[in-house]
């Protein structure tokens, strides 16, 4: 029952509360605002689904993004897809090249694998740079389709905005499912201590990989989304500062905590847009709020511990450590 | 083979790998000492490019009067950087905490965070655009010898970097604080029983690494010719890659590595466009951490 209300209320705040205070404010540009919060939400909660709960740290999030916009793009353009199969597509490319990449990484941990992650970054943002032919290099692809329906709806702010929004609250749930679950607590073993982890009988690197997996397809999806709702992506999107941008984000709300995840991606893309007379110091603002923050909040705005009673108790997720205590409930 | 192009290129390569060496030195000492990663190294690298850059246009002194500030400058750089992002986080004095997860990842996230605001300061005061050195200090007279012809940057990079490893290698092995530096690096726990000054030996190690960093950054400002904010970014990302490969706490290894990389660069950009020369670092970079995990010239270490 509580349940159900929680969802139900997050579905009226995000569906129709929101969209109505963005009307009330003057629509358009706020819409282009909160659409960007929504991608950005969704990539950070997907990076701190390696991050934060498995504790893989990745400094290559932006690359994968990358990778699913220009799976979106490309297809977009070129074959003429429509937006609910590019959108899928992305993630699929996406995960699939996530695997791909990671399966030589996996024994990497700690700093190591942030290293490998950084350079997989890099390489790809390098390759989208310099494959002129097939990427068009630094002019980027313009033109992309927006998110239309014949005859149903076609492309606007509005649209754009539902679009997302509604991708922000299938991956929310879907990763909250992932996160605060038995799974979850296997991953989160795997973040405390890989050889015990293995030692307890956990394939370390089938979760690792997994957990990679997972984070590149909602990544890729939400390319995919940035390509269709601003209709040009080029390669200077998906630099290293965007995975630092996330990992800042992933850092300020708490991570391995999903709630935490918004809440950072809305503080730092938000406090730009509400310091408007000091917006060229955007990225300035960024890095202080990030080194306030692991300063005075080393476990985020929204720590993890914190959130996963409220989890228990608002959406019944996680595990009841009365009633289920065991395996696989 | 001993084509003139190549052996060319190679000079050329080899004067980068010189600049990837310095800058590969300072993230070695810093990892070495607090086995932690300093993301703000970068910034060191373009606070001395910016460093000599403004002494030149503001008193234009005599060339080696600006790499002495260049060299001051950049050892503030780099107390100031240990005060603010590494200092606050060491809480705990104890061999578990220093080693642990947590303190490693705060401060790598607290010196990314502190690189960032950095550079965007840069660009605030002075512009995102690429400041030039004036002509007269730009090191770009060509010396030629036999066929080959260089430019005389290239000798104050290698005379440069010979000179600073060559004192480094002193300062290590024959001062008290290099003895200091080594003995932290090797046991922070025992090297407090013994009455070493942890706190001011690894200031003493911010210092020399950034002062190495912040003469890389004048010396390519000097012989490139330009100097901007996100400079720092790409030679940063090459040294660490070169410290990586070179085992990551071993000076040598990461110097040979620096070289490796700064030639396989020049020959990969003579043969490809510009921009695959730089993939060459981070495909460098996976290589060594699937096949040699331990880095080319690393000691047997624990897990990676």
């Amino acid at each position: 029952m509580r349940r159900k209300l929680s969802i139900l209320v997050i579905l009226i705040a995000v569906l129709v509360v929101l969209p109505g205070i963005l009307v009330a404010v003057g629509g358009g540009y706020w819409f282009r605002v909160a659409t960007t919060i929504g991608v950005f939400i969704i990539l950070t909660m997907s990076a701190n689904l390696i991050t934060g709960t498995t504790g893989l740290m990745s400094i290559g999030h932006a690359g994968f993004y990358g990778i699913g916009a220009y799976t979106a793009a490309l297809l977009a353009t070129n074959l003429h897809w429509p937006f609910y199969l590019t959108l899928p597509a992305a993630g699929v490319v996406t995960a699939f090249f996530g695997i791909l990449l990671a399966l030589p990484t996996m024994r990497l941990i700690g700093i190591y694998f942030a290293v490998a992650t950084l350079g997989l970054g890099e390489i790809i943002h390098l390759t989208l740079l310099n494959w002129v032919g097939f990427t068009r290099g630094p002019m980027g692809i313009s033109a992309i389709p927006g998110i239309a329906l014949d005859g149903l709806f076609s492309a606007s702010d509005i649209v754009n905005y539902y679009a997302v929004a509604l991708a922000v609250v299938v991956a929310a749930f879907a990763l909250g499912r992932l996160t605060h679950s038995y799974y979850g607590n296997a991953l989160r073993a795997v973040r405390e201590d890989d050889q015990c982890a293995a030692s307890m009988g956990l394939n370390v690197v089938r979760l690792k990989i997994q957990s990679f997996a997972f984070a590149c397809f909602f990544a890729g999806v939400a390319g995919a989304l940035w390509a269709h709702t601003t209709g040009y992506i080029s390669p200077a999107d998906f630099r290293f500062s965007e995975s630092i941008l996330i990992l800042a984000m992933m850092v300020v709300g708490g991570l391995g905590s999903l709630p935490g995840a918004i809440v950072g991606a809305v503080i730092l893309l938000g406090l730009p847009e509400v310091l408007r007379p000091i917006g060229d110091y955007r990225m300035i603002v960024v890095g202080a709020v990030m080194f306030l923050s692991i300063l005075f909040l080393p476990r985020g705005v929204l720590g993890e511990t914190s959130v996963l009673a409220v989890m228990r108790r608002q959406f019944g997720l996680a595990w009841d450590n009365v009633k289920h205590l065991g395996w696989r409930q | 083979m001993f084509d003139i192009f190549f052996v060319q290129q190679l000079v050329n390569g080899l004067s980068v790998g010189f600049i990837y060496a310095l800058m590969a030195i300072g993230f070695t000492l810093i990892f070495g000492v607090l086995n932690v990663v300093n993301f703000a190294h970068g910034e060191i690298y373009m606070i001395g490019a910016y460093a000599g850059w403004l002494s030149i246009t503001i008193f234009a002194p005599p060339l080696f009067v600006v790499i002495l500030i260049a060299l001051a400058i950049g050892a503030l750089a780099g107390f100031s950087l240990e005060r603010i992002a590494f200092r606050p986080f060491r809480r705990f004095r104890d061999e578990a905490s220093l080693k642990s997860k947590a303190m490693r990842e705060a401060t790598l996230l607290s010196s990314l965070a502190i690189s960032i605001i950095v550079r965007e300061v840069a660009e605030k005061i002075f512009g995102s655009n690429m400041q030039t050195i004036p002509q007269d200090y730009l090191l770009l007279t060509p010396i030629e010898i036999g066929p080959l012809s260089f430019a005389s940057g290239q000798f104050l990079i290698f005379g440069l970097s010979i000179v600073m490893l060559g004192g480094l290698q002193w300062l290590l092995k024959r001062t008290r604080v290099g003895l200091a530096i080594r003995a932290v690096a090797n046991n922070p726990m025992g090297a407090t029983y013994v009455g070493i000054n942890t706190e001011r030996t690894i200031i003493a190690t911010f210092v020399i690494g950034s002062t190495l960093g912040a003469t890389a950054g004048l010396v390519v400002g000097l012989y490139q010719g330009a100097i901007f904010p996100a400079m720092g970014f790409a030679p940063g990302i090459k040294a660490f890659v070169a410290m990586v490969m070179g085992g990551l706490s071993s000076i040598g290894g990461a110097v040979v590595c620096a070289l490796i990389l700064g030639v396989a660069e020049a020959v990969t950009t003579s043969f490809f466009a510009q921009g695959w020369g730089d993939l060459v670092a981070y495909v460098f970079l996976i290589i060594t951490l699937i096949f040699f995990p331990t880095g080319l010239f690393g000691g047997g270490r624990e897990r990676v």
